[in-house]
């Protein structure tokens, strides 16, 4: 590697290290949200177990997967999706209501590196809720989620965390085209956790919605981190799948950054950056 | 979701949990009460905080009228919109689903009505609590998740460990919901429901009294600190 290449390097780490530091500290400014946060999600997520518990035998049977662990480990993908949507997404729409969109763009930094920041910084927190969430679980019911390869599972998180940014990219840059940003962001995640099989396999879908499901990236990237985690049966042979996710992730980041380039010319040509 | 769970024996075990093969009605009932509990803290809790933002706050407090007939006028209106949500959701649900039974339909709706006396205390509090800490939708979005756990929205509560059924009993929409149930699909009566009514009534006359001498104290204290025109 010369010189000019990890010079670049280093401002990228350093503009990526600012960005991310900006987001936590603009994040613990508002003890109140921070509080909410970590109280409510947990709370959700229990809410919803229980609901599902009412449907689950009477008995303990043998069945190859645990329904908590299947329900906990659509917990987390849920959790990390919203990353992609109210994290990276609504960040643009928040600064341009807070009126400092310009601003942040005025800094002489890359954009995808201040959007990276802000990703890395929901990535953390939700590391954190999930975290003590296990343990909340752990100590109340002595439900342990079970995790069989671990090694899988990282890789496919890793894959599933590159399509959420290059997905969260795209968002972000819907943001300054779409203005009612949340009515659209709730469809999409009603519509992920419908159709992606986040909290119940896909094979319960009826058959003219399974293609629609099997037509979502999402879907793929879940079914792999349940395979590794749980041994589950994939969609596809599994080095099918896991080639496939690969293509797949890296192909949403780099759309997802083209999208978002190309919106923002478009806002910036027009003066629309800043329109609410 | 249910038949990935149980089977092909889901509603069995739904049953054997709850009573009732009716999942429908059953879980309409629970949504119906904590859709009401969320637009009146919403409403109750929040409309004081949109007073202060829009600089409204004094003046409303400044008016010549009891400061306990200006919080239950603003929760009035939700005795209007409760009606509507009884009406659509639960009405139109047992009408279409089962055998309809109007007195039992009634019965559901007074003790719905009796459940938001203890709840619009509730929502003073609340209020004065906003007023202090600002922040009005972490707060709400914590109560009605909390509600929506503690209540048995959807399950009953005697899922849930001990001590967190001990704090169930101490939220009103918990007894709204189970007797709302028992009305519905076990043909119970409000008379031989009179233990729950009667702590109904109990919670119906604490939580107005606790909830407006707090937020009595709060504002006295605000209007010493100048807390009300702060955002």
């Amino acid at each position: 590697m010369n010189s000019q290449n990890t010079s670049s390097l280093i401002k990228i780490c350093g503009e990526f290290k600012a960005a991310f530091l900006k987001d936590l500290r603009s994040y613990v400014r508002y003890p109140a949200w921070l509080v909410g946060e970590f109280i409510s999600t947990p709370l959700w997520f229990f809410f919803f177990a229980l609901g599902v518990t009412l449907f689950s035998p009477t008995n303990v049977t043998n069945s190859s997967v645990n329904t908590f662990d299947f329900f906990y480990f659509g917990f987390i993908f849920i959790i990390l999706f919203s990353t992609a949507v109210w994290g990276i997404g609504q960040s643009i729409r928040n600064e341009q209501q807070a009126g400092t969109l310009e601003q942040f763009f005025l800094a002489p930094v890359n954009r995808a590196t201040l959007i990276v920041g802000r990703w890395a910084r929901v990535f953390l927190t939700d590391v954190l809720i999930i975290g003590y969430t296990t343990v909340i679980v752990y100590t109340l019911g002595n439900e342990q989620p079970v995790m069989l390869n671990p090694g899988l599972f990282l890789y496919s998180l890793g894959l599933y965390e590159i399509g959420l940014i290059g997905f969260g990219l795209f968002f972000a840059g819907l943001t300054m085209r779409i203005k009612s940003y949340n009515t659209l962001s709730n469809i999409v995640f009603f519509g992920y956790m419908i159709l992606t099989g986040a909290l119940f396999p896909i094979d319960v879908i009826p058959i003219p919605f399974r293609y629609i499901s099997m037509a979502i990236p999402f879907t793929y990237f879940i079914d792999l981190m349940r395979n590794a985690a749980l041994s589950t049966s994939t969609i596809l042979p599994a080095p099918t799948e896991y080639f496939m996710a690969t293509i797949l992730a890296f192909s949403m980041l780099l759309i997802g950054f083209a999208a978002f380039n190309k919106i923002e010319e478009q806002a910036r040509v027009k003066g629309t950056i800043s329109a609410m | 979701m249910g038949r990935f769970v149980g089977g092909g024996n889901a509603s069995t075990y739904f049953a054997t949990r709850t009573g009732t093969t009716n999942i429908l009605v059953y879980e309409m009932l629970g949504s119906a009460v904590w859709m009401t509990s969320w637009l009146v803290v919403e409403d109750v809790g929040v409309s004081l905080r949109h007073e202060q933002v829009s600089g409204t706050l004094e003046q409303n407090f400044l008016a010549p009228i009891d400061r306990a007939t200006l919080l239950v006028g603003m929760s009035l209106a939700d005795v209007v919109i409760t009606t509507g949500i009884f009406l659509i959701a639960v009405g139109a649900t047992v009408v279409l689903t089962m055998r309809a039974d109007i007195v039992g339909l009634l019965q559901a709706y007074l003790m719905l009505l009796i459940g938001l006396i203890p709840l619009f205390g509730m929502c003073f509090l609340f209020s004065g609590i906003i007023i202090r800490f600002k922040e009005p939708y972490v707060f709400v979005q914590i109560v009605n998740v909390l509600f929506a756990v503690l209540t048995g929205t959807y399950y009953p509560v005697a899922l849930l460990p001990f001590w967190i059924r001990f704090l169930s009993g101490f939220l009103p929409q918990t007894y709204v919901i189970e007797d709302m149930r028992q009305i519905i699909l076990a043909n119970q009566t409000l008379v031989s429901l009179y233990g729950n009514v009667f702590v109904l009534f109990a919670l119906a006359l604490v939580y107005p009294t606790i909830g407006y001498a707090i937020f009595k104290r709060i504002e006295r204290k605000a209007s010493v600190t100048g807390e009300f025109s702060k955002y």
